[in-house]
């Protein structure tokens, strides 16, 4: 089971324009198989089967929570309390999205919970900011590092509704329909939020003196 | 480069992604635009470099024994709108939908305004009451006619008195009989036009009996 487009393909243009035009019901059978089967054991309560969505998307789930919240503690909260939430909620999925996606909807909601209450806890108490240049946990960035930063910087101060699209999109791989699923907004409206973000980022980076790379 | 290339990214900017996509050319000959077109590509070349991926061999575990504990503590209820619910169940919005269909009908039945309370000013003859037979109309003129003549001679009988009332109580039941008998006129002018009409005729028969029940007070009134 494949969600979006693999991490390894990098290019949004070509895979989206795969993606798009192939209809719900022309993709793989099998796929669809999987995720009812996948979806009635976890309705019946299985640990397996959990276990199974935790190795088929623990690690996007992760990243999501890990950009949305801006610490590995509250992302790792967040995909648990997920979790919980899929289990609890899975008898009434009504099948509107696919399995797949709602899962990341139910992450992306519950991010923006600790998102709100984070906003009501008094200033003292919330958490440092994440500085992932410092985390010894996280994987080293491939590449240019500065622009990385920056980039990673200008992120967090996105509109909460343009930093998911852009995250799901852009650094997930997500496509526009499953951005849209996610998000609960039609697949233009996430066209709309990841071209206002990266315009957003650009205004940004600009403002910072980003220069682009002089390789490139 | 002219100062108004330079607003090009920036007009593009307005216009979506296709209108910066379509700058290509235009960067090909403005070095500003060019940078700007390669910092917005890179922005999607580097957005998959944010993919966040740390080790956290603990977290499954907790998850499993938080499912676990969820699963003792509500083990394998049916799900509250599981299809199986949902068919099983299926007959109650029907059930309450012709609930609620026979509960308006007779709330209509029953509360429906009678003609006089929809327009105090209405005239009785637009009750819309079904019409009676042939039949049933000469059987119901026979005991009207029946029904006047014992009012004539009541009436006869309290006339002297009614001329001549030597109480207020009669003065009082002297004009009670007056607008009956005019309300009686009215009624039965309306009737001349439409002689099938039942709610007509139950006025009229509630008139008489009116006047009927009157005239033996007076009589009794008299004889006290």
């Amino acid at each position: 089971m494949q969600v979006g487009r693999p991490l390894e393909n990098r290019s949004p243009v070509s895979s989206f324009a795969k993606e798009a035009l192939l209809p719900e019901s022309e993709r793989p059978g099998e796929q669809r198989d999987d995720e009812t089967r996948l979806l009635e054991e976890c309705r019946a309560g299985s640990v397996e089967a959990f276990e199974r969505l935790y190795e088929l998307h623990g690690a996007r789930m992760k990243s999501i929570a890990a950009n949305l919240l801006g610490s590995v503690a509250d992302a790792e909260d967040a995909v648990q309390d997920c979790f919980l939430k899929v289990y609890r909620g899975a008898a009434s999925f009504r099948g509107d999205s696919r399995f797949s996606t709602w899962i990341y909807r139910v992450l992306v909601n519950s991010c923006y919970d600790t998102l709100r209450q984070r906003r009501r806890r008094p200033v003292e108490a919330r958490p440092e900011k994440w500085a992932p240049e410092t985390d010894p946990e996280l994987a080293a960035p491939a590449s240019d590092h500065a622009l990385r930063l920056s980039l990673e910087a200008c992120v967090r101060d996105l509109d909460p509704r343009r930093r998911a699209a852009f995250l799901l999109f852009a650094v997930e791989g997500f496509t526009h329909r499953e951005v849209g699923d996610i998000l609960g907004v039609p697949e233009g409206t996430s066209k709309t939020l990841l071209f206002e973000a990266k315009r957003e980022l650009q205004r940004r980076l600009a403002k910072k003196g980003m220069a682009p790379r002089a390789d490139a | 480069m002219s100062a108004r290339e330079c607003r090009e990214f920036d007009k593009a900017l307005s216009r979506g992604e296709r209108a910066v996509a379509a700058l290509e050319i235009h960067a090909g000959a403005c070095a500003d635009c060019r940078e700007r077109l390669r910092l917005w590509r890179e922005i999607s070349e580097a957005a998959p470099e944010l993919h966040k991926s740390w080790d956290s061999p603990h977290l499954f575990p907790g998850i499993a024994r938080a499912l676990s504990a969820e699963t003792r503590s509500a083990p394998a209820a049916p799900a509250a709108d599981s299809p199986a619910r949902r068919r099983r169940f299926a007959w109650v919005p029907a059930a309450v939908a012709a609930s609620l269909f026979v509960l308006s009908m007779v709330g209509l039945y029953v509360f429906k305004p009678g003609e006089s309370a929809r327009d105090p000013f209405a005239r009785p003859s637009m009750g819309k009451e079904p019409l009676m037979s042939n039949q049933t109309l000469k059987e119901v003129e026979d005991a009207e006619s029946n029904y006047l003549s014992s009012i004539e001679k009541l009436s006869r009988l309290a006339e002297p008195r009614m001329a001549n009332p030597g109480s207020p109580l009669l003065v009082s039941y002297r004009e009670k009989l007056q607008l009956l008998d005019s309300a009686i006129g009215d009624l039965r002018g309306q009737l001349e036009g439409n002689r099938f009409n039942t709610h007509l005729r139950k006025e009229l028969l509630a008139m008489y009996q009116e006047k009927k029940h009157t005239l033996e007070e007076v009589l009794k009134e008299v004889k006290s």
